[in-house]
């Protein structure tokens, strides 16, 4: 996949990139306003991540002009702002999604596959992994062929591994991705184990194995 | 300072005070004056007469005796002048009366004569009363008079002061009305009135400004959070790192959260002061406690429960009824220690969250104060209760804890503007 993303720190947009670049997609950047508009103008993307207040200009300008050209790109909005009505505002020119700073990579990672697989722009709506199948249309997840009961967060969770494959995701990453601000509420995230367990339970034995333990306390989705 | 008084009570007392102790000093002053102008009057009156008498005899005039007026009789020596008060009975008017009376001794043509002349007292007493008391009246009244023109002068005078007051008492740093103070023609007041202006704009120019720049710092202090976040979990998959450090590492994530919330609590508080909230809608509390408490199940908080005869509608900005309840729901999770279970009471105008306590809180006042906490060991931002009292007071809701048999109780009272 071919992602732009545009950011003015550049500190955080190497972070992102690094991330990104591990799934083997790739990935360019733009760190101010001008150079975003041309990037966008002259290439092609799958998903553009776009910072709202960008370095001499705004980042929705840049969604109006793609929208007013009609791309078949996904966008992501980046903002500090965590304000109702800018979220809705760029909802409503036509972006994707809208994430929040400070947020995980595991979460854009999440959020940015999600946009993809809505099919739009290049994704496919089904997620496999070896035995496992997801249909996230309907909301089922398959293992070797047979669908699993899963309840909704155990669904979300496997969703997250699989989008975040590879990668260490840590107890607080994951509660904040399955209940958002609520999470704060936890004293501890000890009750993550259960959902996990039971995610691993319905998984099956051959399923299983792929979620392993990280450094004691995390988690990592891998193929061994 | 003890009492307060109010300032033209305080004027007005003062003045009918010295009014007072002026007409009875001077009622008193006038009254032996003239008490004594009447005596010296009568007495000169009783030597004249008694010179009269005295002129007469010498003449050989024949003078009668006119008791008890004039006494004349012979005595056979000669003693000092006598001038006193006596009571004689008058048969003229048959009473006993008071009588100014001098009895001198006199020698006249080798005869020694005692006379005695006497002036009725009543009469320059009836004349002492009727002085004093045309006095005092005309005293009184020329005071009253002055008292209530005095006072309707002074409430004059003063209305403009009285009337700034007012609107000083009114006067909001988060309503942006502007204070409408009255000029005066007087120096003072207008001096008065111009420097209560400078000083509120000066007030509300730093109390924008500190407002301006906690929104400032919260919005700037995301971008860093943001790098550091990404940076950590990039550490966490880029290099090899051992548990502990792994450990450390997610800490530092939780405090970013933490960082976060904060940040966000900040900002929904200035945008309430900014009155940023301005839809209002018909929100169904009783339906956002039902979802709200789906929603804590699935964090295994499962023992909050909801009485609710009848849905509890309420005229507010959907966003922030989100607030309100998830605010209060949380504070009554955090808070409950020993995962008791947490009554929901919602009907006709008043909502009511309680959750078991083991003892009352300390400072039950500083409840709704920003970053006021009274139990360390519970992980908050503090911020919590006082948006919950920033969206209360907007709408002007009444919220109110108390704690009763073990529970901490919040109430919010919708009443008037239920829908």
């Amino acid at each position: 996949m071919k992602y732009l993303i545009a950011e003015d720190e550049i500190d955080l947009q190497q972070s992102i990139v690094t991330y990104l670049q591990r799934d083997g997609n790739l990935c360019e950047v733009a760190s101010n306003f001008n150079e975003a508009s041309e990037k966008v103008a002259i290439y092609d993307y799958d998903v553009i991540i776009l910072d709202i207040n960008l370095i001499s200009g705004s980042g929705l300008d840049i969604l109006k002009s793609l929208k007013k050209e009609k791309k078949e790109v996904g966008v992501i909005i980046i903002s500090a702002n965590n304000s109702l009505t800018d979220k809705l505002e760029g909802l409503d020119l036509g972006a994707d999604d809208y994430i929040t700073k400070p947020f995980h990579l595991a979460e854009l990672n999440a959020r940015i596959n999600a946009v993809l697989r809505r099919g739009k722009y290049g994704g496919d709506e089904l997620i496999e992994f070896n035995e496992i199948k997801i249909d996230t249309r309907s909301r089922t997840a398959y293992i070797d062929g047979k669908a699993m009961a899963l309840t909704k967060k155990e669904y979300d969770l496997l969703v997250f591994f699989v989008s975040n494959k590879g990668r260490v995701l840590s107890k607080e990453i994951i509660a904040e991705h399955l209940w958002g601000d609520d999470s704060d509420l936890l004293d501890n995230f000890d009750f993550i184990y259960v959902h996990i367990n039971n995610l691993r339970k319905k998984l099956t034995t051959e399923g299983a194995k792929y979620i392993k333990t990280a450094y004691g306390s995390g988690y990592k989705f891998i193929e061994d | 300072m003890g009492k307060k008084t109010k300032l033209i009570k305080k004027t007005s007392k003062a003045f009918l005070l010295t009014g007072f102790v002026l007409t009875v000093l001077s009622s008193i002053a006038l009254y032996f004056y003239t008490k004594n102008l009447l005596r010296d009057q009568a007495e000169e009156s009783l030597y004249s007469t008694e010179a009269r008498v005295v002129n007469a005899l010498k003449n050989d005039k024949v003078v009668f005796s006119l008791p008890p007026v004039t006494e004349i009789k012979t005595v056979k020596k000669i003693r000092p002048e006598i001038l006193k008060d006596t009571i004689i009975y008058d048969p003229s008017q048959d009473e006993m009366e008071g009588f100014r009376e001098l009895t001198t001794y006199e020698e006249i043509n080798g005869q020694t004569y005692q006379i005695t002349v006497r002036n009725l007292v009543v009469e320059s007493g009836d004349i002492l009363v009727a002085i004093v008391i045309s006095y005092i009246s005309i005293f009184v009244l020329a005071f009253l008079f002055l008292f209530f023109f005095n006072t309707t002068r002074n409430i004059k005078l003063w209305a403009p002061f009285f009337k700034n007051l007012e609107q000083m008492k009114r006067f909001s740093l988060s309503s942006n009305e502007e204070l409408q103070l009255v000029d005066s023609d007087v120096l003072e007041f207008s001096e008065l009135k111009d420097e209560i202006l400078l000083l509120t704009s000066k007030v509300r120019n730093d109390y924008d400004s500190l407002k301006q720049f906690t929104e400032d710092v919260s919005h700037e202090m995301q971008t860093p959070l943001a790098i550091i976040q990404a940076k950590i979990d990039n550490i966490i998959n880029e290099h090899t790192i051992n548990d502990k450090q792994f450990e450390q590492v997610s800490s530092i994530q939780k405090d970013i959260q933490r960082l976060k919330h904060l940040n966000q609590r900040i900002t929904i508080l200035t945008k309430i002061d900014n009155n940023q909230f301005i839809r209002v809608e018909a929100v169904n509390i009783t339906k956002l406690l039902e979802e709200k408490i789906e929603n804590f199940k699935e964090l295994e908080i499962n023992y909050i429960s909801l009485h609710s005869k009848n849905d509890l509608i309420v005229s507010m900005d959907i966003y922030l009824a989100d607030i309100l309840i998830n605010n209060l729901i949380s504070n009554a999770v955090k808070h409950n220690i020993e995962k008791q279970g947490i009554t929901i009471k919602a009907e006709n105008s008043t909502l009511i969250i309680s959750n078991y306590g083991q003892k009352a809180l300390q400072h039950p006042e500083k409840l709704f104060l920003r970053f006021y906490k009274e139990a360390s060991s519970v992980q908050s931002t503090g911020l919590g209760l006082a948006i919950v009292k920033k969206i209360c007071d907007l709408y002007a809701f009444r919220i109110s804890y108390r704690f009763e048999d073990s529970l901490h109780i919040f109430e919010v009272d919708f009443s008037e503007n239920k829908s």
